[in-house]
């Protein structure tokens, strides 16, 4: 039981006392982790990035690509003055544009187009009547809950109706999920548990 | 001047990352690459913006009298991690890594393994069979428990074969019409991003 | 040929999304079906005018400003602070990203002045937490516990926090109104929350509160191109079936 473990885990029950409800120990495990996970995001930008990939390039390599970066990360000091706010909406600009135009190729592909063919390909592969019934099925479930997703007014009976039948899809892809992420964060608590009993009290062998 | 410089770079970067999609992947030109850097450059200048609000937000409750000893904890915790990194710089086995590895990484798993007990009273609270769509839910996130836990081979053979069946056919079809309506509303959020209709996130409605 | 597809694909999202702006700008009426938790958010915020508590709203650690979720989810922020500011309840908005927080500062303040109540915008309420998941969880679990809102906005992209934030929420009482893109923690949302928008309905959540033209036309458009998708699988499935070679249908 040396001071590292033991002050590991200490730290562990302090984080563990909060399901006694919020106390002092929970408190104060709390704030250390918020302002530690502060300064060590601080230093590791500041290591990786200001200096790894904005100084050293620029002013030792002299990669002058990187004065735009550079000016655009100072003018989010521009907040500190109101008068000069706005200007930080330029690199904020930059980003969000950015985001958007990188996100539309990505989406189309991956959200929808890869979605499509796979719907498409699991009637091209079917053999046999089993196989066929599934594919029925999945087809009825996609429909149906894109049915689930049309915003306008429904007009119809046939749509409602359809939006039902979505709505009970989407319940069997909501208890999946939670049946097996259930499974995944009990090994995690268990982890944790092992580390207090055999690393710290060695009761476990 | 205010919005249009804005609007005009979000275009200006929107267009370019759409562009920069379609080159291939094994060629990334050296724009894609400086862009990134772009990108986390002005994210670290960010941070720093965000590291001083935080470190001024609990000075001004510290100097009003709000909890003084429990904001002071976040101070030192945001301020130990850069004064560390000083000491001893990063390196393996450094004060700094040594901050991370034995007391900001152990508060965090134990965060994470709360979870368990979190999943566990949601679904004493959440299970509650309410309408045919809950009793849905409900049966589903059985079955996959169940079948899941080593117990479930004893209880039935068979449900290895069901939980895949469940997962590669009516819970993939309602997940596919999620996809696709996240597809759609960030591609179309993305148009409205790179045309400068949406602007939002300049203040405007 | 998949670059000229993707190119394609925009330019027909693009015309789409043009043509429903333009039949409502021309004042053709596009109505929105009701979704319970859009309307639950309006009246949300008047809970905690009546309870004299906060509304805490947070975006999640899964996003970032570059995500179409997060500019969705600003789209309600700024509806929600513009009612917080004319009920005169406070608004909490704490966030794992820097960026992020400096834009809902923005989008809060310009909220506030809207509606003339500038003097009370306190950007100190819309901070930074952390970058950590597991540091931001445990800050935002905290600032629950303590200030017990009286309604809570879970809207935008989460991990694996979402049940932490929304059990803490539970556990004082608060209404919780959720939204995120990310599937796998719908299903945590949908057990612990109140009212949960599932995936695009957040989309159409900003459309609908915000009332505003381009992003109605938006959700519009999305009903059609759905339309699109639905057509473009039956297509795809008779060629499959009865023209096993074809292969158009491959994206």
């Amino acid at each position: 039981m040396d001071i590292t473990t033991t002050i590991s885990a200490l730290l562990t029950l302090a984080v563990f006392s909060f399901l006694y409800g919020d106390n002092p120990v929970y408190k104060f495990a709390e704030r250390l982790l918020v302002g530690l996970a502060v300064g060590y995001a601080l230093v590791i930008n500041w290591q990786q990035t200001i200096i790894d990939r904005l100084y050293t390039p620029l002013f030792i390599d002299g990669r002058l690509a990187l004065v735009v970066a550079l000016v655009l990360g100072l003018l989010m000091f521009s907040r500190f003055k109101r008068s000069w706010a706005w200007l930080s909406g330029i690199p904020l600009a930059a980003m969000i544009g950015a985001g958007a135009g990188a996100a539309l190729p990505a989406m189309l592909e991956a959200r929808i187009f890869k979605q499509l063919s796979a719907t498409v390909a699991v009637f091209h592969d079917a053999s046999g009547a089993f196989e066929m019934f599934s594919a029925i099925v999945l087809l009825v479930g996609f429909v149906t809950t894109l049915g689930y997703f049309y915003f306008g007014v429904h007009r119809s009976n046939a749509l409602a109706v359809s939006s039902k039948i979505g709505s009970y899809f989407l319940m069997i892809f909501f208890g999946a999920t939670f049946g097996y992420t259930v499974m995944s964060r009990m090994s995690i608590l268990i982890g944790r548990l092992d580390f207090l009993m055999r690393d710290w009290l060695g009761v476990i062998g | 001047m205010r919005k249009f410089l804005p609007i005009s770079v979000s275009f200006v970067f929107g267009v370019l990352m759409f562009a920069l999609w379609f080159e291939d992947s094994e060629s990334r030109s050296m724009l894609h690459f400086t862009l990134i850097d772009y990108w986390q450059i002005i994210f670290a200048f960010g941070l720093l913006v965000g590291v001083v609000s935080f470190i001024s937000v609990a000075s001004r409750k510290i100097s009003r009298g709000e909890e003084p000893f429990y904001n002071g904890v976040l101070i030192f915790g945001a301020l130990l991690m850069p004064t560390l990194a000083m000491i001893d710089g990063l390196q393996p086995n450094s004060y700094f890594q040594w901050m991370f590895e034995n007391v900001q990484a152990p508060m965090q798993s134990s965060v994470f393994a709360l979870l368990a007990f979190f999943v566990a009273s949601a679904a004493f609270r959440g299970f509650r069979a309410r309408n045919a769509q809950s009793i849905i839910l409900l049966l589903v996130a059985l079955i996959v428990i169940i079948g899941r836990a080593p117990m479930g081979e004893f209880v039935w053979g068979g449900f290895d074969e069901l939980i895949q069946w469940i997962r590669d056919f009516p819970s993939t079809s309602a997940k596919r019409a999620v996809l696709i309506g996240i597809g759609l509303g960030s591609v179309t959020t993305s148009l409205r991003v790179i045309f400068g209709v949406e602007r939002t996130y300049l203040g405007e409605r | 040929m998949d670059s000229l597809i993707t190119i394609l694909a925009t330019i027909v999202a693009g015309l789409v999304t043009f043509w429903t702006a333009r039949l409502i700008h021309r004042g053709r009426k596009y109505h929105l079906r009701e979704i319970a938790g859009i309307k639950a958010l309006e009246d949300a915020v008047g809970r905690a005018a009546e309870m004299g508590r906060p509304i805490l709203y947070t975006p999640g650690y899964g996003g970032d400003i570059q995500r179409p979720t997060t500019i969705a989810s600003m789209n309600i922020l700024s509806v929600v602070a513009e009612k917080t500011a004319e009920y005169n309840c406070e608004l909490i908005y704490p966030t794992h990203d820097p960026i992020i927080m400096a834009t809902a500062q923005e989008v809060v303040r310009e909220s506030y002045s809207r509606v003339g109540k500038i003097d009370r915008f306190n950007p100190d309420n819309i901070y930074y937490v952390s970058s950590s998941q597991f540091g931001y969880a445990a800050g935002v679990e905290g600032e629950i516990v303590r200030k017990k809102p009286a309604s809570i906005f879970l809207l935008g992209t989460f991990e694996a926090e979402s049940l932490i934030l929304a059990e803490s929420g539970a556990a004082v009482g608060a209404v919780q109104i959720a939204g995120t893109d990310s599937t796998i923690q719908l299903a945590f949302f949908l057990i612990a929350c109140d009212y949960t928008l599932f995936g695009e309905e957040l989309f159409a959540a900003s459309g609908y509160l915000s009332g505003n033209e381009a992003t109605l036309a938006s959700v519009w458009a999305q009903d059609i191109m759905r339309i699109l998708c639905v057509s473009f699988v039956a297509l795809g499935i008779l060629s499959a079936l009865f023209f096993p070679e074809s292969s158009w249908w491959k994206l």
